[in-house]
């Protein structure tokens, strides 16, 4: 039972549209609280480790270890005056961050979570397409940093957007080409392959043991869409002061941060769900989240790692490595991944 | 003379992938190491013998020899008239020093042929903008006492 | 051509490192023209030089190179003893070895730090400055203050260095090298800091000369010259080391031959902590109280081997307690000049790799 179906009973007294749209609303609130309470804790654990890496030791002023720097942070941001540039371009100067936020906090709506003890299922919305609506969230991201870098006139957000621009183009193909094996492989044991929680249901094998070269590609993809370090390109922060975000201030420029604290959560979830079993593992009925968020933890983890030992790579570079090395891996992995159905039937 | 020169080798190319890897991993090493800050107003590391930070001045034994003066590369130290007897010091003049353009080279100190001026461990002085400049009274005195 | 996006990098920009600033003219992501501009922490030191005793003029060259202030100092003590005539005793020159080399170590890595900040690495900036702090810690103890030191004075030093003193440097030269070596594998082992600088911002030799290139960026470029070989100085000659050069020039050139450097330093520290002679620390002709009355007569223009290169300065006396001028060579400068050439026609991610291998300290381009 999931906590859609327990809403929609507990407004059932007001008639059948009323209590469904009222369910509708009320889980998106809860999604939107706890997506940004997720944020939150993110922050805190990237902040926490870096310091720890690095050798010192991080908030622990606000709240006991500095558990409520964070939200600190957050009232800070929120407190500051908004300085806008004279020559923007309004409405997408404004619409932009607000662009990346939703198409986050929407992307979070498709994931299937798995199930909790009592609670049951905690997925928000299980369409039978869900793969092809992922990706078509996510590919909402980059039109605000676009949109950023071009309604802000300033050269070092021009130059950050063209280079958003041209990494984007470089890695999307190989990133659907490898999620295309993924579902290729799922659509020999179940019907509606283009689902993610099916995906994940047939996954008794992780399909990053059978497609290495998959998870490769799509771990590059997950950084590089997240642009953190290694990849980091459009708003690098030593050449382009930071890129397609120079000119916003306050809660805007609070919007981007958690953007890109939520596209490593939101990559985190997508590579343990596609590659490394999501919620499958022992006790899945009842523990099937637990496994989830430890596998998608390890990733977060990874990925602070990767951000904090790497030099980042340049642009030119980048669009080599997608076009002439992760396209032609994804295609292997995909006539791979196209032989292995055939012959072992998995 | 035998002039030694060594050329710098270049890394040895390793597999891609393996040495960024092994980085990874050292830079993950690194968590569980003691980390290097020191919360400063709880704990405070021992300060050398040597440190030198805020000036004193004992006004008996000031002679008004203005070699302090003379020998302050910044022009902080300035001669006041103070009125106050001390046979040693006949022309009443005192140096008083602005600690906003102090740099703490230590020369008065090392000049000062009575060692009247002196530098000390205080180093936790706060001023506020108009207080800068150390009269001679308040260079005698301790940081605690002094007016901000 | 009116097609160019002319962009203004710094005073306040991330990786200019102080206050430079860049007037550059981009094709796209290319640099076709590049103007760096200088003068934003002008200070007027030579100046104030004149204005002060010879004995005063220190702080001055503490803030020059304000990450290797003791090199400073001391390439300052080179020139002025000699119009002064008050040569400093034997152990003196050993204690500044001593000094000079820990503080080139400090400064080197500096440089590998905020390299790896222009580059996008986060981590290794702590380790670095993590190491640095052990070397400020030793001059906090030895000088009392951590980087302006004033430790240097004219025929001596401010105060003896004592064995408890010379313990601790040797204990941070036990530990030191390994860290070093951590360090090193965490930048050269990394495929992508590789390519980011292998073949980027080739200096030629010819080119290197003309402009008046010195330090680690002319040795990298293949040219044998080291002051502390080609002219020794203070005990140079009595110490055993190698000059790391190399032929290629680029980036990682640069880079191996301060990280180099760094493991030679070491090596002189330890010959120079069990030379080091018994003896007076300063001269009796320049005790403290002559600090005022020192007169110097004559010119007099002295070098020594900076972490950046060849440090140059030239006093004139005139018979006065201060001097009649001073005029200091300084080798990010004149390093500096070269940054045009070697960013034409390169993407803005190389320009900002190639300024930060010239190792650019503000204080001492414009002081």
């Amino acid at each position: 039972m999931s906590i859609f179906s327990r809403l929609t009973s507990l407004f059932s007294p007001m008639g059948y549209p009323i209590s469904e749209v009222l369910a509708y609303v009320v889980e998106s609130a809860m999604l939107a609280i706890v997506a940004s309470v997720s944020l939150a804790v993110v922050i805190y654990l990237f902040r926490k480790y870096m310091a720890r890496v690095q050798l010192r030791i991080g908030p622990n002023r606000v709240g006991k270890f500095g558990l409520l720097q964070v939200m600190a942070d957050g009232l800070k941001l929120a407190g500051k005056e908004s300085i806008f540039p004279r020559k923007r371009d309004d409405l997408p100067y404004r619409i932009a961050p607000l662009m990346i936020l939703v198409g986050l906090v929407m992307a979070f709506a498709v994931i299937p979570y798995g199930s909790l003890f009592w609670i049951g299922t905690l997925t928000v919305s299980d369409t039978s397409v869900s793969v092809l609506l992922l990706f078509a969230i996510i590919a909402i991201m980059p039109i605000g940093e676009v949109l950023a870098g071009i309604s802000s006139k300033n050269k070092y957000a021009l130059l950050g957007a063209m280079r958003a621009i041209a990494k984007d183009v470089s890695f999307e193909i190989p990133m659907m080409i490898s999620v295309l094996a993924i579902v290729m492989m799922a659509s020999a044991r179940t019907a509606s392959s283009l689902s993610i929680n099916s995906i994940v249901l047939t996954e008794l094998v992780p399909y990053g043991i059978l497609q290495p070269l998959g998870i490769f590609v799509f771990m590059i993809s997950m950084v590089a869409r997240a642009s953190y370090t290694p990849f980091d390109m459009g708003e690098s922060d030593s050449e382009l002061v930071t890129g397609y975000s120079t000119e916003y201030s306050g809660l805007r420029f609070g919007m981007f941060y958690m953007g890109l604290f939520g596209s490593i959560l939101l990559g985190s979830f997508v590579i343990s769900l596609f590659y490394l079993g999501g919620f499958n593992g022992p006790m899945q009925s009842s523990l099937g989240f637990v496994w989830l968020v430890i596998k998608a933890m390890i990733m977060v983890f990874m990925a602070f790692t990767l951000w904090l030992s790497m030099p980042r790579i340049r642009i030119d570079k980048f669009v080599n490595l997608g076009w002439k090395y992760l396209l032609p891996i994804a295609m292997i992995n995909l006539v791979l991944s196209g032989t292995l159905t055939l012959l072992m039937g998995w | 003379m035998v002039r030694l020169v060594i050329e710098v080798k270049e890394p040895r190319r390793s597999i891609p992938i393996i040495g960024s890897l092994s980085g990874m991993m050292l830079v993950m090493r690194h968590l569980f190491r003691k980390p290097v800050t020191v919360q400063y107003p709880e704990e405070k590391s021992k300060l050398p013998d040597r440190f030198r930070f805020r000036i004193f001045l004992k006004l008996d034994d000031c002679v008004g020899c203005t070699l302090c003066e003379q020998v302050c590369p910044n022009g902080s130290i300035t001669m006041q008239h103070v009125d106050r007897e001390n046979p040693r010091n006949k022309r009443m003049i005192y140096p008083d020093v602005n600690f906003g353009t102090c740099t703490v080279c230590r020369n008065c100190e090392e000049i000062c042929p009575t060692d009247a001026i002196y530098l000390t461990h205080v180093f936790e002085t706060s001023r506020t903008r108009n207080s800068f400049t150390y009269s001679p009274e308040e260079l005698a005195m301790q940081e605690d006492e002094v007016k901000k | 051509m009116n097609n160019f996006v002319e962009l203004n990098f710094g005073p306040q920009h991330p990786s200019t490192h102080g206050v430079l600033r860049l007037r550059a003219k981009l094709d796209g992501e290319i640099v076709r023209e590049l103007e760096p501009i200088i003068g934003y922490l002008h200070r007027n030191a030579e100046k104030l030089c004149e204005l002060t005793f010879y004995a005063d003029n220190l702080i001055f060259f503490d803030r020059m190179d304000y990450v290797a202030s003791m090199l400073m100092e001391s390439g300052y003590l080179e020139a002025a003893e000699k119009i002064l005539n008050i040569p400093p005793p034997e152990r003196v020159l050993w204690i500044r070895v001593i000094m000079n080399e820990l503080s080139r170590i400090a400064s080197h890595l500096v440089w590998a730090g905020a390299f790896g900040l222009d580059l996008g690495m986060l981590t290794p900036f702590f380790y670095c400055f993590a190491q640095r702090d052990y070397i400020l810690d030793v001059f906090t103890e030895v000088c009392g203050s951590r980087q302006e030191t004033n430790y240097m004075s004219v025929g001596g030093v401010y105060q003896d260095l004592t064995p408890e003193m010379i313990e601790h440097i040797d204990a941070f030269l036990q530990s030191f090298p390994k860290k070093l070596e951590e360090i090193y594998r965490l930048f050269v082992k990394n495929d992508i800091f590789i390519s980011r600088n292998k073949g980027i911002g080739v200096l030629s030799k010819e080119t290197a000369i003309d402009y008046g290139v010195t330090g680690p960026m002319l040795r990298a470029s293949g040219v044998n010259y080291d002051v502390r070989k080609a002219n020794p100085y203070l005990v140079y000659d009595k110490v055993d080391f190698d000059v790391p050069i190399s032929q290629k020039g680029d980036n990682l050139a640069r880079f191996l031959v301060r990280f180099e450097e760094m493991r030679q330093s070491v090596r002189i520290i330890k010959q120079a902590i069990t030379k080091i002679p018994d003896g007076p620390f300063f001269n009796p002709k320049a005790k403290k109280s002559m600090m005022i009355r020192l007169r110097g007569d004559g010119e007099y223009y002295a070098r020594t081997e900076s972490p950046k290169g060849e440090f140059g300065v030239y006093i004139v006396g005139d018979g006065g307690v201060k001097p009649y001028r001073v005029r200091v060579r300084s080798p990010s400068f004149k390093n500096l000049s070269v940054l045009p050439v070697l960013a034409k026609d390169q993407m803005i991610s190389d320009l900002i790799s190639i300024s930060g291998t010239i190792d650019l300290v503000f204080g001492e381009v414009d002081r």
